[in-house]
């Protein structure tokens, strides 16, 4: 009994290797016991062509057709004494889809092994600072101001425009809206209390994680890719004191100074409209930003803001420490921080809001 | 892309594959490579070797078209590489493979697909060939039970191997290899070393292989170029560099510190007898 043959062309590779798989394709559909690839009139070839020969056995392999190969030349047979043909035609292991706890698994796992990493890196950095301190290892000056020149006098052009912009658009909104009613005058109220309670702190922390929450996590990561951290910790040298504590404290602080600075030049953003375009005197303006603020509001922010910066610096080394999977773990850990920084931002917020107006 | 021919010996010719004329390639004032004149034969296996900082890696840079060099000219195939266009240096670069130091292997993909990613990007391949393919290239460098594995799963001898399949996945014409062998244990050493000579006898590939290690340079080379730095101290038959009688070269391939090197010996001098 005959058996099919497929004969290839003289020229076996890339550019003609669609007209092997077609033909073995349509051989196969008439299911065959038995095919016969003959290669005797093959005079080039490359590794496609001969990955089209591969292929095309290990197709028949898992279908149940016995295959055989004739007139393989010597340089075919010295490419294939460089592999194993027959663990090239094994069947591949079906590839098991996991069940759906498995894959909710999946996406909680990372979720919560973040966020139980922020917390550990929370728990030794205070640990650090206050025992540290107490058993005479100070925090490290030198590199904390180096952080500090980075995450607040890096920031202070950006924030200063944001804030003065800001500023403005909060007192023309405002503006609309009162004037209808002859008070246009309570807009520094409006714009004083938004930017010292709220908008301030907020920017400034959401600044602070895409700067330097994102720098501290790519930073972080890329050492410990390049197993940076490893030699520091084999030097006897902690990261966390050495790395992490300067950043955390920097970000804490760096977010108090540009809240401030935030805060001042949002009121001279709504200052400058409400003298230039609503008509208010600038002692008015003032006189009333002074009856509708209290002390407390001013404190309440900054405590606030500081705890957004901690939050924002231990996010990102926390995460930038626990990176794997090289520069793919790097990206990951860089775009998470941001992600994760600014929802905890949001979180403390609304605690600290809880607390300062509806606990009391 | 021109195929394999099937009669590799063939491919042996004498013509110059590589040429690089006066190359002289500087890092703000410092001269790294001072006049460098080389040129690679088709189907041979050319080492450059040297010791660390002589301008080795350097020099691969400036040949296989990744760092322009300060003055002097760099053409493969007859075509000057840094004054082609942008079309012509694409068809040079898909005719050439480049086995890095480190392996960079891209990380969010598996070993199988970074093998495969040259096949799908330049190729039209139906998948299934293009599959089988990078695991025939997987196969020849001992990786394909790892072929599912990520690259940060992988020992470093296996990422340089898994990087060497890569560079060949389009049957290049020339591949460069960076210390191919460097960190690698002496068994897996000397089976990079059996590959690299076996890819060279079977495929006719022109070799370009970096290394300070001087049994894989004397195991694989046809010829041998010797930097000491950053100028070419040495240029010929395998053994005839081995033989050359230059002081110099003589005490990088005895493996001796330098007469010109006092360390540890001037501190006599300030002995109080």
């Amino acid at each position: 009994m005959s058996h099919p043959t497929i004969t290839a062309t003289a020229t076996l590779d890339r550019s003609t290797v669609g007209i092997l798989v077609a033909e073995f394709e349509r051989e196969m559909r008439t299911k065959p016991k038995r095919v016969c690839v003959d290669l005797g009139a093959v005079e080039s070839f490359d590794s496609a062509g001969l990955g089209a020969v591969v292929s095309s056995m290990k197709a028949a392999n898992e279908a149940g057709v016995e295959i055989k190969l004739k007139g393989l030349s010597q340089p075919m047979l010295d490419f294939f004494s460089l592999v194993s043909v027959h663990r090239l035609v094994m069947p591949s292991l079906p590839v098991v889809r996991p069940g759906a706890v498995v894959r909710l698994g999946a996406v909680v796992e990372p979720m919560v092994d973040g966020a139980l990493a922020v917390l550990r890196t929370a728990r030794d950095t205070f640990r650090e600072l206050v025992l540290g301190t107490l058993r005479g290892q100070f925090l490290r000056l030198d590199r904390t101001a180096i952080e500090v020149d980075h995450c607040a006098a890096g920031a202070l052009a950006i924030i200063a425009l944001i804030a003065f912009m800001l500023g403005m658009v909060l007192a023309m909104q405002a503006y609309v809206q009162l004037r209808v009613w002859g008070c246009e005058v309570y807009v520094a109220d409006m714009v004083g209390v938004a930017v010292i309670a709220e908008i301030g702190p907020l920017m400034t922390a959401i600044v602070l994680a895409a700067r330097s929450g994102s720098r501290n996590a790519a930073q972080l990561g890329a050492m410990v890719v390049s197993e940076e951290i490893a030699a520091l910790e084999q030097m006897g040298i902690r990261p966390l004191s050495f790395l992490v504590a300067p950043k955390v404290v920097a970000c804490a602080y760096g977010a108090l100074a540009l809240t401030i600075v935030f805060d001042v030049v949002g009121m001279c953003g709504g200052a400058a409209f409400a003298w230039g375009f609503a008509g208010i005197e600038l002692g008015a303006f003032a006189e009333q930003l002074r009856q509708a603020l209290t002390l407390e509001d001013f404190v309440v922010a900054l405590a606030k803001s500081t705890t957004f910066g901690a939050a924002v610096g231990l996010v990102g080394c926390a995460l930038g420490l626990r990176v794997q999977d090289g520069s793919e773990g790097v990206g990951r850990a860089t775009t998470n921080s941001v992600v994760l920084s600014i929802f905890l931002v949001i979180v403390i917020d609304a605690l600290f809001v809880t607390w300062q107006r509806m606990a009391r | 892309m021109k195929p394999l021919s099937s009669d590799p010996a063939a491919r042996r010719q004498t013509e110059d594959l590589v040429r690089a004329v006066a190359l002289t390639t500087m890092f703000g004032e410092r001269t790294v490579l001072d006049g460098v004149d080389l040129a690679v034969r088709r189907g041979e296996v050319f080492v450059i070797m040297g010791p660390s900082g002589c301008g080795k890696t350097t020099l691969l840079r400036n040949l296989c078209g990744l760092l322009p060099p300060t003055l002097g000219s760099v053409s493969v195939a007859g075509h000057d590489l840094y004054s082609a266009s942008p079309e012509l240096l694409q068809h040079l670069r898909l005719r050439t493979g480049l086995s890095f130091q480190g392996g960079a292997l891209l990380g969010n993909l598996s070993v199988l697909d970074n093998v495969a990613l040259p096949l799908r990007e330049n190729t039209d391949l139906p998948e299934a060939v293009i599959v089988e393919t990078a695991r025939m290239k997987l196969d020849m460098v001992g990786l394909l039970h790892a072929s599912m594995s990520m690259p940060s799963a992988l020992s470093g001898g296996m990422r340089k191997r898994a990087a060497l399949a890569r560079a060949i996945a389009l049957d290049p014409d020339i591949v460069y290899f960076d210390e191919p062998s460097s960190g690698l244990d002496p068994v897996t050493a000397a089976e990079v070393d059996n590959l690299i000579a076996k890819l060279n006898k079977v495929f006719g590939i022109t070799m370009i292989v970096v290394t300070h290690d001087l049994p894989s340079a004397y195991a694989i080379a046809d010829r041998i170029l010797v930097l000491l730095d950053g100028k070419v101290a040495a240029m010929g038959a395998r053994d005839h560099v081995w033989m050359d009688t230059n002081a110099r070269l003589r005490d990088f391939i005895e493996r001796r510190r330098p007469a010109e090197d006092s360390r540890g010996m001037d501190v006599i001098s300030h002995l109080e007898v």
